[in-house]
C-alpha cells in the first residue's frame, strides 16, 4: 500500500513540483496517473521507487521508505520507464543475470509472456525495434511478481495488437497483493484495465476516484446533437455528433471514456 | 538492527553474477587484450644485444619503468568502474537493482579494485617471464654471437619484491619498507580516486577527478601546514606557514614524512565518501 503524507519536493535550482501533496492507494488495485506534460507524473513515480528523495513529507510503501532503497524493498518493485536501455546480450542472457535478484520470479510466467508477444530468448535485446524490447521489459516486469509495479508510457512504441495484448496480459496477471502504477498521456490504451483514476495537475490531486464509483456517478453517452439533452456537464465534439459526460441516473451505467472524462476533469467540469 | 538489509551473501553472489554474466565478454577481451599488449611491451623494452656495461642489465630498476607505466592500464579499468552511472536512463536501472549500496559498492570494488588487480599482476608477471624467455633465446652476446649463459644473469628473472624493495636501495630496512608500502598506498589512493570518479562526475570524468586529486592534495597540505605552523609556532601570523626542513635519523625527511602520511591516509576517507555520495545519489 502507498502513503504519502504531506510530501514536498523539487529539483535543484526550480520551484515546487509538489507541494503538501498526500495520497493514499491500497494494495490489489491498478491506478491509473493522469496529467498533462510536466504535471509530475514522472517525478511522483521517481519518489515512489527511490530514485529521489522528498524534500519533506514521508512516503511509505508497505511498511518501507523508498529513498532508503532496502534491498528487500527494491526485491519487491519493479519499474518500466519511459526511456531505457540494455546491454547488448540476449533475452535469455538478461533472465540469467537479472532474475536471481527477483524472489519471486517466475520463468513460466516470463516464458507465456514472451510467447504471446512473439519474441525468441535468443534475440539479441538491441537489435530489437524499440516495441519489442519494451514488451520484453513489460514482460520481465509482470514475470516479477513484485509487489508494485510502475509503468510510465508503457504502451508508447507499441502497435496496436501489443497494445491490446499488453491489456489482455497484465489483467490477467496481476494478484490482489500487488499494486500497479500506470502512468500515461495515451488514456485510451488503459481505460479498460485501471480500476482507479489519479489525475494531477502542477503537483497536486485534481481528482482520484475508482472506477467504480465514477460508473455510479457519471454516464458517458455519444449523441447526434445536444439538443434536448439535459444536465451536460461535459461535451465534445466528434465525427458522429457529440461525446457526453451526464450524471448517472437511475443506476445506469455506461463505460467510461477515460480521455473525456480526463479532458473534463482538466477543464475543470468535474 | 536488520544486517540483511546492510549485507547478504547469497544477494552479493547473485549481484556478482549478474554482473559477470553482463560483462563477461568484455572482462576476457580486456585480459586478453593486457596480455598481448602487455608481452609486446615488455619483449621491445628488453635488450637485443648483452653489453659489457654491468649497469646496463635488465634488473630491478628496468622491470620498475616498465610496471609502472603498466599501472596506467590497471588504472584505466579501475577509472572504469560505475559504469552504469554514465547516463540518466542507466542510473535509474542500476538503483533499482535489488542489492544494497554497500553491495553494489563491493561488487565493483572486488572485480574492479581485487580482482582487478590480482590479474594485472598475473599478467604482468607472466609477461615478463615469457618475455624474458623469448629475448633469451636470440640475444646476442659481446662478440656479436647468440649469447652464452651470461645472459641469464643479464636480464634478471623477474620477482615482484624487486619493485619494492630493490628500487634504490638493496638493503631492506624497516624504512624502505615504509617507503615500499607508501608508494603502494599512494597507488591505491590514485586508484580509489579512479574508482570513485563516476560516482561524483557523470561528464569528464577523468579531468574532473584529475583535477580534484590535485586540488584535495594541496588543500589537506596547505591546510595542515597553516594548522600546524600555528600550533608549533605561536609566532605565525595569518596563512603564513613556519615550517623547519630537518632529516630525520633514519634518512628522510620531515616533510617526505608528512606527504607519505597524507598518501596513506587519503585511501580511509574517499571510499566511505564514495559509499555515502553513491548511497545518496538521485536522479
Amino acid at each position: 500500500m502507498i502513503h504519502i503524507k504531506n510530501l514536498s519536493f523539487h529539483y535543484k535550482k526550480k520551484s515546487p513540483l509538489f507541494n503538501d501533496f498526500s495520497l493514499e492507494v491500497e494494495s490489489g488495485r491498478i491506478v491509473g496517473l493522469l496529467g498533462k506534460n510536466g504535471a509530475g507524473k514522472s517525478t511522483l513515480l521517481n519518489l515512489l521507487a527511490g530514485l529521489s528523495q522528498p524534500t519533506q513529507g514521508e512516503i511509505n510503501i508497505n511498511g518501507f521508505v523508498p529513498f532508503r532503497r532496502n534491498p528487500n524493498y527494491l526485491a519487491d518493485v519493479y519499474m518500466v520507464p519511459e526511456e531505457f536501455a540494455f546491454p547488448p546480450i540476449s533475452i535469455s542472457t538478461y533472465i540469467k543475470a537479472f532474475s536471481p535478484l527477483y524472489p519471486n520470479f517466475e520463468n513460466q510466467k516470463l516464458n507465456n509472456i514472451l510467447e504471446e508477444f512473439e519474441l525468441q530468448p535468443t534475440s539479441n535485446l538491441n537489435k530489437l525495434s524499440h516495441g519489442q524490447r519494451k514488451k520484453f521489459l513489460i514482460a520481465f516486469a509482470l514475470s516479477t511478481n513484485c509487489k508494485m509495479l510502475v509503468f510510465d508510457e508503457p504502451t508508447n512504441g507499441l502497435d496496436i495488437p501489443s497494445k491490446s495484448q499488453f491489456r489482455k496480459i497484465l489483467v490477467s496477471s496481476v494478484t490482489e497483493e500487488q499494486l500497479i502504477i500506470i502512468s500515461t498521456h495515451q488514456v485510451k490504451d488503459i481505460d479498460t484495465v485501471i480500476d482507479k483514476v489519479v489525475v494531477i495537475e502542477n503537483g497536486k490531486i485534481i481528482y482520484q476516484e475508482n472506477i467504480y464509483e465514477i460508473t455510479q456517478k457519471l454516464y458517458f453517452d455519444l449523441v447526434p446533437s445536444l439538443t434536448g439533452v439535459e444536465n451536460v456537464l461535459y461535451h465534445e465534439q466528434c465525427p458522429l455528433g457529440h461525446k457526453i459526460i451526464v450524471p448517472a441516473m437511475n443506476g445506469n451505467e455506461s463505460s467510461i471514456d477515460l480521455e473525456l472524462l480526463f479532458n473534463a476533469i482538466i477543464n475543470k467540469k468535474i | 538492527m536488520n544486517s540483511n538489509k546492510f549485507f547478504s551473501f547469497s544477494r552479493f553472489y547473485r549481484l556478482l553474477s549478474n554482473d559477470i554474466l553482463l560483462n563477461h565478454k568484455k572482462y576476457l577481451l580486456t585480459i586478453a587484450g593486457a596480455f598481448i599488449l602487455g608481452f609486446i611491451v615488455i619483449y621491445l623494452y628488453m635488450p637485443n644485444q648483452v653489453s659489457p656495461y654491468p649497469n646496463r642489465r635488465f634488473d630491478a630498476s628496468r622491470y620498475t619503468n616498465l610496471f609502472i607505466p603498466c599501472l596506467f592500464g590497471l588504472a584505466a579499468f579501475v577509472g572504469s568502474s560505475f559504469s552504469e552511472l554514465s547516463s540518466k536512463i542507466k542510473i535509474s536501472n542500476y538503483l533499482l537493482v535489488p542489492a544494497s549500496t554497500f553491495e553494489k559498492f563491493l561488487s565493483q570494488f572486488t572485480i574492479r579494485v581485487i580482482a582487478g588487480t590480482i590479474i594485472f599482476l598475473v599478467v604482468f608477471w607472466v609477461d615478463a617471464h615469457l618475455a624474458r624467455i623469448a629475448v633469451l633465446s636470440r640475444i646476442y652476446g659481446i662478440d656479436g654471437h647468440l649469447a652464452g649463459p651470461e645472459k641469464y644473469d643479464y636480464i634478471e628473472k623477474f620477482h615482484f619484491s624487486m619493485l619494492l624493495l630493490k628500487i634504490r636501495y638493496p638493503v631492506i630496512t624497516n624504512w624502505r619498507l615504509f617507503e615500499g608500502i607508501g608508494y603502494i598506498l599512494t597507488f591505491f589512493s590514485i586508484g580509489m580516486f579512479l574508482f570513485s570518479v563516476k560516482i561524483f562526475f557523470r561528464k569528464l570524468g577523468l579531468i574532473k577527478t584529475g583535477i580534484s586529486f590535485v586540488a584535495t592534495f594541496f588543500l589537506i597540505m596547505v591546510v595542515l601546514m597553516v594548522c600546524f605552523s600555528h600550533l608549533f609556532f605561536p609566532e605565525t601570523k595569518g596563512f603564513n606557514i613556519a615550517n623547519i626542513y630537518y632529516l630525520l635519523s633514519n634518512g628522510y625527511y620531515n616533510n617526505d614524512i608528512f606527504q607519505y602520511s597524507i598518501a596513506y591516509l587519503a585511501p580511509l576517507f574517499l571510499l566511505p565518501l564514495g559509499y555515502f555520495k553513491l548511497k545518496e545519489k538521485q536522479l
